[in-house]
């Protein structure tokens, strides 16, 4: 037995080249993998990391359903007898120098430390060496906070230096460690009262309860407590489509891996059947052959598996700062760690290179282990049957593309089932692509013999005749360039949506403020009401509730102002619903209707500061500003319901037709600024959602990216067998008399053809693939409608990216013809 | 008992599914083959020679008809016994030698030595110096000639002292002067040890060595002929 495995093995050295290049398309799938997996993970972590560490030993959080509250309830709280400790908290948002958003908290030092003793614990400790009345500057110097130790190294500031920040400087006075990596800066919440202008006011209460029952009874009217478990499943919910999609990046680089590993393992099969039929005729049992071929796939798998999750893990360094900017942008500032190496890792790696080894082999060890002897001794015998085989393949594509499309029509709101059905889908339509390679051979061969004279010709017959290894390849760079413009296509859809989304929503000429970091004076929006002559002002106030359990948002705003400037796009109906929003109706956006299963008619009820309150549903309309959902209503509503007259934003309505349109214009912006208030106009603001809008996408391009790395080893992996298995047809064409450079070119000609052919394919199962992406995939994930729009750009750089592919994998085997063909002769051995 | 290693009674071979009617490529050939005997059959090319080897081997399975090597019925034997006969009972040379290009000349000896559960290297390099390969044990099977290459095979296939030894257009593939010389290695090492050699070719040359000549045209073996007639 072991002759029989060593005659297989073999084939590895004998075929570096060949074995480099399997080597590679099974690494790069197991790097995408585990890179994804790994940084998505590393993400997720540091941000239920950070929750917990700022948890502390808290039971519990007492806050207003919305908006702040007095301080003056800390004395009633203080002595309510379920309250064994509690820790005021002001959590809010401020903008460093550089620009990005770091969290502020709030504390006061002597209550807080019985909550969280370890954060307060290093910073005190650090000064203690120093003379005590320093360490009292913290109480004192309303300027003085300690900040994150790895923010401070980032920044260069070290403890008694200054740090400029959008509420003016700061002094750092110590630093402190804080083991979830998110930054963020402490402060007394006397201090932090002041400099966010929030006198005598909390966010929140954390609290140690001893009687939760009890404590429920006393103070459930007007506030929201939530017990710790709550709040760590409402952050996790908040997340939750966030980490759907990295999961299902991590399965889409997993699919392309064992789509491409299956790729490679039917070439090796192949190019073993003659072999196999020569063992099998002296007496080796099929389960020798497979066992053989089994150690074999086994060995580069191992290998690949283990190179893959080295480049994984570096890779993951780099996804990891992406996802953490999109966290960052998404939800909360977030600097997740990167993973530390373990040789967990490498097994990881290894074990998805074998399980993906073995899951792509399956298929052909079945047909290597039914190899008939007496037909794999005539020698090309596989070629004759492809057509049947492609048809068969086809019928079983077509089956699994049925099952598939019945999966995703009934898995309802079951989106890992809805995954899975869109891999089915794909897997179905690449099963396709056999036969439909049969029935495009005569338009490829025009083509080719367009583009390439005699060469091409023979190259589009070379395609057609090995059709066993051509169609694999094909398949495989099909699926990669699908998803590419599948996922291009999404995601243009969805920012043309929004882009018209922002013309019906945002149509203010001046926002004032769009940042959670700050909130606009209450006077200053009275003050801007008071221009003489403006349109109008909406003052926009959004906060996070619970509803059901479960996140989603309130926002209030102007409803006549709205009525008037703004082209809500509406589910249903028109402009008339703001005739009853303006006498205390709630809309809803789309999300929020799908979410909570609501409709216009019905009746929501709301925990407000005098209790439950019921309010009827007018209208749903369009909205992409979350996929949590929002309820919208008017601001006399919200503050007859909340008694928050927080502003978040301003957004200013000027008559196009006024003749005093730009100077009005100045006036606001003059005013704002004068206030250390940041202006946009209508652009600027539009811009920046964009601008977070791709940076949220940043992941998907890079794993679009990687499917494209991984297709092209795998058609290099295909060009490099066609070359090694047809060294008998190269003797033919030099006896025929076809120049080295025809052969090379017949070569690349083959090589265009399949990038040619897997792009044409693409374009239709993208286009596919981007339908449910859009209609299924993105509206069970975050409830939302996304707009099919049928752009350009995707397809034509898929075009070019299956060019350059098919260009730089042909560079190699055109090497080794140019270096070879003059020697070759017609031999069978 | 008999002393026939083939037993081969109206055999028939369809390439078609249903079993009838279509390309029949042998058409109720019968056959016995004694132990120790060198037999050829002859026939031109596509007159089902190879099937009929193909049969005896245990490689494909007849649509009907007996096939017994040394009194076992090869269709009751089932794959794995087919399988068992092939690797301790038949040696096998083929036209276009089919040798493992990964291994060498000696691991591609060896193999088949294995294979029958004898796992001597010193045997496998006897075999070879006794088809003239002597110090060539090492090279790989590109780096032999064609003649080379088949004496190699012969040995693959003798090294394991098989009843039977098969041999499908063993010259086919080499000029005359080398294929005189495989001939005669082959059926003198037939000879010596007893083991029975079936030749099948479509050329008067292997004829030359037999001991017994077999005509097949259209599937079905017609005549018995000297190598003068042919």
């Amino acid at each position: 037995m072991k002759i029989v495995t060593k005659s297989f093995l073999r084939y590895l050295i004998r075929r570096r080249s060949l074995s480099l290049l399997q080597l590679m398309g099974i690494a790069c799938g197991v790097a995408a993998v585990i890179g994804m997996v790994l940084s998505a993970r590393s993400a997720l972590s540091s941000f239920s990391d950070a929750v917990s560490f700022l948890q502390g030993k808290g039971t519990h959080l007492i806050e207003r359903p919305a908006g702040t509250m007095d301080e003056r309830i800390l004395t009633d709280l203080m002595r309510d007898r379920a309250v064994r400790s509690m820790s005021p908290v002001l959590d809010r948002k401020l903008r460093l120098e550089d620009g990005n958003l770091i969290r502020v908290l709030g504390i006061d030092p002597f209550l807080d430390r019985q909550i969280r003793p370890e954060l307060l614990h290093s910073p005190f400790t650090q000064r203690r060496g120093e003379s005590g009345e320093r360490n009292m500057e913290f109480f004192l110097d309303e300027r003085a906070v300690f900040l994150e130790a790895r923010l401070a190294d980032k920044m260069g500031i070290s403890p008694g230096s200054d740090m400029k920040t959008s509420r003016g400087l700061l002094r750092v006075i110590a630093t402190f460690p804080n083991p979830s990596g998110e930054p963020l800066i402490l402060m007394d919440i006397a201090h932090a009262q002041e400099i966010f202008e929030l006198p005598g006011q909390v966010d929140h209460v954390d609290l140690i309860l001893d009687d939760e029952v009890d404590f429920r009874s006393r103070w459930e009217t007007g506030f929201r407590i939530q017990s710790s478990l709550e709040r760590q499943e409402t952050f996790r919910s908040m997340v939750g489509a966030f980490r759907l999609n990295l999961e299902a990046m991590s399965l889409m680089a997993l699919f392309v891996a064992v789509f491409l590993i299956y790729n490679t393992t039917m070439f090796t099969v192949v190019s073993r059947r003659k072999d196999a039929g020569i063992l099998r005729s002296l007496g080796v049992k099929r389960y020798e052959v497979t066992i053989a071929f089994l150690a074999e796939i086994l060995i580069l798998g191992t290998a690949g598996g283990a190179i893959g999750s080295v480049l994984g893990y570096l890779l993951s360094h780099f996804l990891t700062t992406i996802i953490g900017s999109t966290i960052s942008n998404l939800y909360f500032f977030l600097r997740p760690t990167p993973p530390i190496w373990s040789f967990l890792i490498l097994l990881s790696g290894i074990i998805l290179g074998c399980g993906a080894s073995i899951l792509g082999s399956l298929l052909p060890l079945v047909e290597l282990a039914r190899t008939d002897p007496v037909e794999a001794l005539r020698g090309r015998s596989a070629s004759r049957r492809s057509g049947k085989k492609a048809l068969k393949a086809a019928y079983a594509g077509i089956v699994v593309l049925m099952i598939s499309l019945v999966i995703l029509l009934a898995s309802g709101k079951q989106i890992y089932m809805a995954y899975a059905a869109t891999f089915g889908v794909l897997l179905g339509l690449s099963l396709l692509t056999g036969i439909l390679l049969v029935y495009a051979a005569p338009a490829l061969k025009v083509f080719l013999s367009l583009v390439g004279g005699i060469a091409g010709k023979v190259a589009a017959g070379n395609i057609r005749q090995n059709l066993g290894r051509s169609g694999v390849a094909v398949a495989a760079f099909m699926v990669a360039l699908s998803m590419s413009i599948g996922l291009a296509s999404m995601i243009g859809s969805f920012r043309e949506s929004l882009a018209w989304w922002m013309g019906t929503q945002l149509r203010g000429d001046l926002y004032i403020s769009n940042a959670s970091e700050t909130e606009v004076p209450l006077d200053f929006y009275e003050e801007l009401r008071s221009i003489n002559a403006i349109g109008g002002v909406d003052a926009y106030r959004k906060v996070k509730i619970l509803y059901r359990g479960r996140t989603a948002y309130i926002t209030a705003i102007n409803a006549p102002v709205l009525q008037r400037f703004a082209r809500f796009a509406w589910i249903e109906g028109g402009d008339e619903h703001w005739e009853a929003v303006k006498s205390g109706g709630v809309i809803i956006s789309e999300s929020f209707a799908r979410n909570f299963n609501v409709r216009p008619g019905d009746t929501i009820a709301l925990d407000g500061i005098g209790g439950s309150v019921q309010l009827k549903v007018e209208a749903a309309f369009y909205d992409y500003s979350t996929e949590h959902g929002l309820i919208m209503m008017d601001r006399s509503t919200y503050l007859n319901l909340f008694h928050d007259y927080a502003i978040n934003s301003v957004a200013v309505f000027i008559n196009p037709a006024n003749p005093r349109r730009q100077e009005l214009l100045d006036t606001v912006r003059e005013k704002a600024l004068a206030r250390g208030l940041p202006v946009f106009t209508q652009k600027q603001f539009y811009n920046s959602i964009l601008e977070v809008f791709d940076s949220t996408f940043a992941i998907t391009r890079s794993m679009r990216i990687m499917a494209i790395v991984i297709a092209f080893f795998g058609i290099a992996g295909a060009l490099m067998t066609l070359f090694i298995e047809r060294q008998r047809d190269f003797g033919i064409y030099r006896a025929l008399g076809f120049s080295t450079g025809q052969v090379s070119s017949m070569t690349l000609m083959e090589a265009i053809g399949m990038g040619f052919i897997s792009f044409v394919l693409s374009c239709a199962v993208g286009t596919i693939l981007a339908f449910i992406l859009i209609k299924v995939i993105n509206l069970r994930s975050f409830n939302w409608t996304i707009f099919f729009h049928m752009q350009w750009q995707p397809y034509l750089l898929t075009a070019v990216t299956a060019f350059l592919a098919s260009l730089g994998a042909a560079l190699y085997p055109i090497w080794k013809v140019r270096r070879n063909y003059p020697q070759m002769q017609i031999r069978e051995e | 008992m008999s002393h026939a290693v083939i037993k081969v009674v109206d055999l028939w071979k369809y390439y078609d599914e249903e079993g009838h009617g279509g390309n029949a490529a042998l058409r109720g050939t019968s056959l016995e083959v004694r132990r120790g005997e060198v037999l050829a059959i002859f026939g031109k090319s596509g007159s089902g020679k190879s099937t009929l080897l193909n049969l005896i081997a245990g490689l494909d399975r007849p649509t009907r008809g007996l096939i017994e090597i040394e009194g076992k019925n090869l269709e009751t034997l089932g794959e794995a016994g087919r399988t068992e006969l092939r690797r301790t009972r038949l040696g096998f040379v083929f036209q276009f030698f089919n040798l493992i290009p990964t291994l060498t000349a000696l691991e591609n000896v060896h193999l088949s030595l294995e294979l029958a559960g004898i796992s001597n290297l010193q045997i496998a390099g006897e075999a070879l110096a006794g088809v003239s390969l002597h110090g060539k044990e090492r090279r790989y099977p590109h780096e032999l000639s064609g003649g080379e290459q088949q004496r190699v095979a012969i040995a693959r296939a003798l090294v394991k002292d098989p009843a039977l030894v098969l041999a499908d257009e063993p010259t086919g593939n080499l000029d005359t002067m080398t294929g005189n010389q495989i001939l005669k290695i082959l059926t003198s090492r037939c000879r010596q040890t007893g083991m029975t050699l079936v030749m099948v070719t479509h050329t008067s040359l292997a004829c030359h060595y037999a001991d017994r000549i077999l005509t097949m045209v259209d599937g079905i073996i017609t005549d018995k002929l000297n190598s003068e007639e042919i």
